[in-house]
């Protein structure tokens, strides 16, 4: 079976604050002049070796196991999963 | 938009106003109305609790309870519950809890000093209850650090009921000077309005409707309300607010909440009999396009609005400026006994703060519940665990009673350098005031079990219970505040339970002469699918005074060779004791604390301790005589031999003896030369007492009837057991 290269990304969601982003922003990118940058959003990020069928699947295994561990609250969080080509 | 009110409230609303409400102010009566803001159910029987008392300042009814120290020192001391929004995010329910308690007591112009905690959960076996557990206590510990406010003491119960809705009780107390004291009131019309903080988002909309709803799947659809915590923009308000009270400019200051604006600008306004007009378009906000009834009634975090007088709004807003902090004008107080809302110089919404605050109240049914008649009222002991020393070592490994370590050593519980007494050396955590000889003592406490079985005895067991914690420390017991957690009160048999405890608290309260300050209710704390409502419990945080910090009292034994004294007596009332839930299940006589008992085991404890006689204290509850002793000598590392036979007594069953939770008890242990006196100081309080052993350095805790062993602990395999009850499920 092929190895994926599957990444999760883990925010707050939309309409939820991010004071971790908020604070890059105001404190740092804000105060140093970089005006074209219009804000920041933080998160979690994950890089993970899946062995799988094919991308799809490499895909559901990890949605899976990121719902039944917890890795991200659905309540809060959103969470993003991609998975790349295949890695060998 | 979603409205809550029911069609005959809606009625009631254009009764009283004459008019049909349009869409901001039906958004705003809507938020005011539910159970959250108004405590309509509720409110009818919360009468009934006292609340004067010769050191209360301020009492229920504003952000927080204020009581005089003397030499013009105060504490602000209030509760309160973040059950729903930590069920279904428990890290930043948690968090945002500790934020919201911080600001109550800040709004008063005095600096929050310290952190209580009380927890329930399901049992740790399950992985749900694992999930919540550790990440209500992660969001704790992460909040209150960072902000540099201690966490210092708690209680934590584990029990199905509490399964889906576990309950997140935070307690916090702040001081400061009497001269100084702001509260949450407007009172002169022309003063500016302030709204300073965090920016207002979509956030939060419908957080209070949300508590006041069952958890059910519609919880899901529910879900925005979720806060995110700001801890360090939090040090950084505290700062900003305390810098700007201290100018004399603020008239008026409180914390949005429950209701955002719209309940800060009805409540302001009603108290000081004036009105308030503000524009919206001011309002600093985080999303375009929020509708005027989303901004009116947005729950998002860190906001406060100060009331400030006109001379001295330049001098405010540089603090502000300089501590980089948000903020915008929004409007001023009036003379229209309205609340007004513009928009484009437009009036979009005008409304008496009546309306919005006096709510009338829903006389609830109440029933006694079906549950409580499956339990007989005379309960055997079925199975009795043959090996009195094996019962002791497994009550001690109950997460209920072991050692809370794991939870408290990832709180920061010395920042601030005030506390005397950290977790899990006395029975309240001391801090002191800086620069006096003053200290005070503070805990929370309800045994839920109890208060299942008889929610009246319970709570005025609870009552008892947290002020033997601070009396044990030395403290002279001045105010509780108190956090009610219940199911539906729809359900009579709900209401029923609550109508009990409020009485059951009330009786002990108006015994012992101790004021409540201020308090909390959370209903709807209920498992709709399978109808399951948490046990109820009214959790109760104590606040004692302590005039001399010699007086300071731990609970470890500290020699060998000295006295124990039980002070109390023994009754025949095992049910509902840990001991019986461990080997029997639950059911039977609670214990009934009654508040004679109560007063003269305290008069007595204190008066000795002040005195200098007693060198270890420690109330006697869950897990009984057994385990209170136990806890002493882990604590202290020095052993004992105690004689049950000697124990003041209604019954000479060993179990009964060992383990029967009966309040009003205390042991101590003291130097031999000062039993006498003890006794003494006993009998001219009326408390029952004996000398029914002596510390020893066997390294073990030897129980006896006359001359024949019962058990027989080692330290070290006691010590081993109440270490792990907890954290042998952390991985």
């Amino acid at each position: 079976m092929p190895n994926y290269l599957v990444e999760v990304i883990i925010e707050n969601k939309k309409l939820a604050k991010d004071p971790e982003g908020e604070t890059i922003y105001r404190e740092l990118i804000n105060k140093s002049g970089y005006d074209e940058i219009l804000s920041v959003r933080s998160g979690k990020y994950l890089r993970l070796n899946v062995n799988a069928q094919s991308k799809n699947d490499a895909e559901k295994i990890v949605y899976k196991m990121c719902n039944d561990l917890r890795i991200y609250n659905p309540v809060v969080h959103s969470c993003k999963i991609v998975a790349k080509g295949n890695i060998e | 938009m979603k409205i809550n009110l029911t069609s005959n409230e809606l009625n009631q609303v254009k009764i009283l106003l004459g008019r049909e409400p349009n869409i901001v102010e039906l958004g705003m009566i809507d938020v005011m109305w539910s159970e959250h803001c108004s405590y309509k159910s509720s409110k009818l029987e919360l009468k009934k609790i006292p609340t004067k008392g010769r050191r209360v300042i301020v009492g229920p009814g504003f952000d927080s309870g204020i009581v005089d120290l003397g030499d013009g020192d105060v504490v602000a001391f209030k509760i309160e519950s973040h059950n729903h929004p930590s069920a279904i995010d428990p890290y930043n329910g948690a968090a945002t809890g500790i934020g919201g308690i911080i600001r109550d007591i800040l709004c008063t112009n005095c600096r929050p000093i310290a952190l209580l905690d009380s927890l329930r959960f399901g049992k740790l076996e399950k992985g749900h209850n694992r999930w919540l557990f550790q990440n209500v206590i992660r969001g704790i510990a992460d909040y209150g650090n960072c902000c540099g406010i201690p966490t210092v003491a708690g209680e934590i119960e584990f029990d199905p009921s509490f399964e889906r809705n576990c309950l997140v009780n935070v307690a916090c107390s702040g001081i400061g000077k009497k001269e100084n004291i702001v509260l949450g009131k407007m009172e002169n019309p022309g003063d500016i309005l302030v709204l300073l903080g965090g920016s207002t988002g979509r956030d939060g909309i419908h957080g209070v409707t949300f508590a006041s709803k069952t958890i059910d799947e519609r919880s899901e659809e529910d879900r925005p309300s979720v806060q995110v915590g700001d801890p360090f923009m939090k040090k950084i308000v505290i700062e900003a607010t305390l810098e700007a009270l201290s100018t004399r400019y603020v008239r008026g200051l409180k914390d949005l909440g429950g209701g955002g604006l719209t309940c800060a600008l009805s409540e302001m306004s009603d108290k000081g009999g004036v009105g308030a007009e503000i524009n919206i378009d001011k309002i600093h906000i985080r999303e375009a396009d929020m509708a005027p009834f989303e901004l009116m009634i947005s729950e998002s975090q860190e906001r406060m609005l100060f009331v400030i007088k006109p001379e001295g709004l330049n001098k405010i807003l540089k603090i502000f400026d300089k501590w980089e902090i948000k903020y915008s004008i929004i409007g001023k107080v009036t003379n229209t006994k309205k609340v007004v809302v513009k928009k484009d110089k437009q009036i979009i919404a005008s409304l008496p703060p009546k309306i919005l605050t006096e709510v009338p109240p829903i006389r609830r049914k109440s029933r006694k519940p079906n549950y409580l008649k499956k339990f007989p009222k005379k309960f055997e002991l079925k199975q009795k665990p043959k090996n009195l020393s094996q019962a002791i070592y497994e009550l001690l490994m109950m997460p209920t009673i072991a050692s809370k370590q794991y939870i408290y050593q990832q709180y920061d519980h010395e920042v601030g350098i005030r506390t005397v007494i950290r977790p899990g050396e006395a029975d309240a955590a001391v801090l002191r005031i800086l620069g006096k000889n003053k200290a005070i003592a503070m805990k929370t406490d309800c045994n839920s079990f109890h208060t299942y079985l008889d929610p009246y005895y319970g709570h005025a067991g609870a009552v008892a219970e947290s002020i033997r914690n601070i009396v044990v420390t030395g403290a002279e017991p001045i105010a509780i505040a108190d956090c009610c957690n219940f199911g539906n009160p729809e359900n009579p048999e709900v209401f029923w339970q609550f109508k009990r405890s409020i009485d059951g608290l009330s009786y002990m309260l108006n015994g012992l002469d101790i004021p409540c300050i201020g308090g909390n209710v959370s209903f709807y704390n209920e498992d709709e699918r399978t109808s399951t409502a948490v046990k109820p419990t009214i959790v109760i945080a104590a606040l004692g005074l302590i005039d001399d910090l010699n007086h300071i009292t731990t609970l470890g034994l500290k020699e060998s060779n000295q006295a124990i004294i039980i002070i109390g007596k023994t009754y025949n009332e095992i049910g509902g004791s840990q001991f019986s839930i461990r080997f029997n299940g639950i059911g039977g006589k609670v214990a009934n604390a009654k508040h004679d008992r109560e007063k003269a085991s305290m008069n007595a404890v204190l008066s000795s301790i002040r005195k200098g006689y007693i060198t270890a204290s420690h109330d006697c509850s869950k897990g009984g005589l057994a385990i209170a002793l136990a806890k002493m000598a882990i604590n202290g590392g020095f052993g004992a031999i105690v004689d049950i036979k000697k124990i003041p007594k209604t019954s000479m069953n060993p179990y009964e003896l060992l383990f029967s939770e009966s309040h009003g008890r205390f042991i101590v242990s003291s130097r031999i030369e000062d039993v006498g006196k003890i006794l003494k100081i006993c009998k001219d309080n009326n408390a029952s007492v004996s000398l029914i052993g002596k510390t020893n350095d066997e390294g073990t805790i030897k129980f006896s009837i006359g001359k024949e062993t019962i058990a027989n602990c080692e330290i070290k395999k006691m010590r081993k057991c109440w270490k792990n009850g907890i954290q042998k499920y952390i991985n």
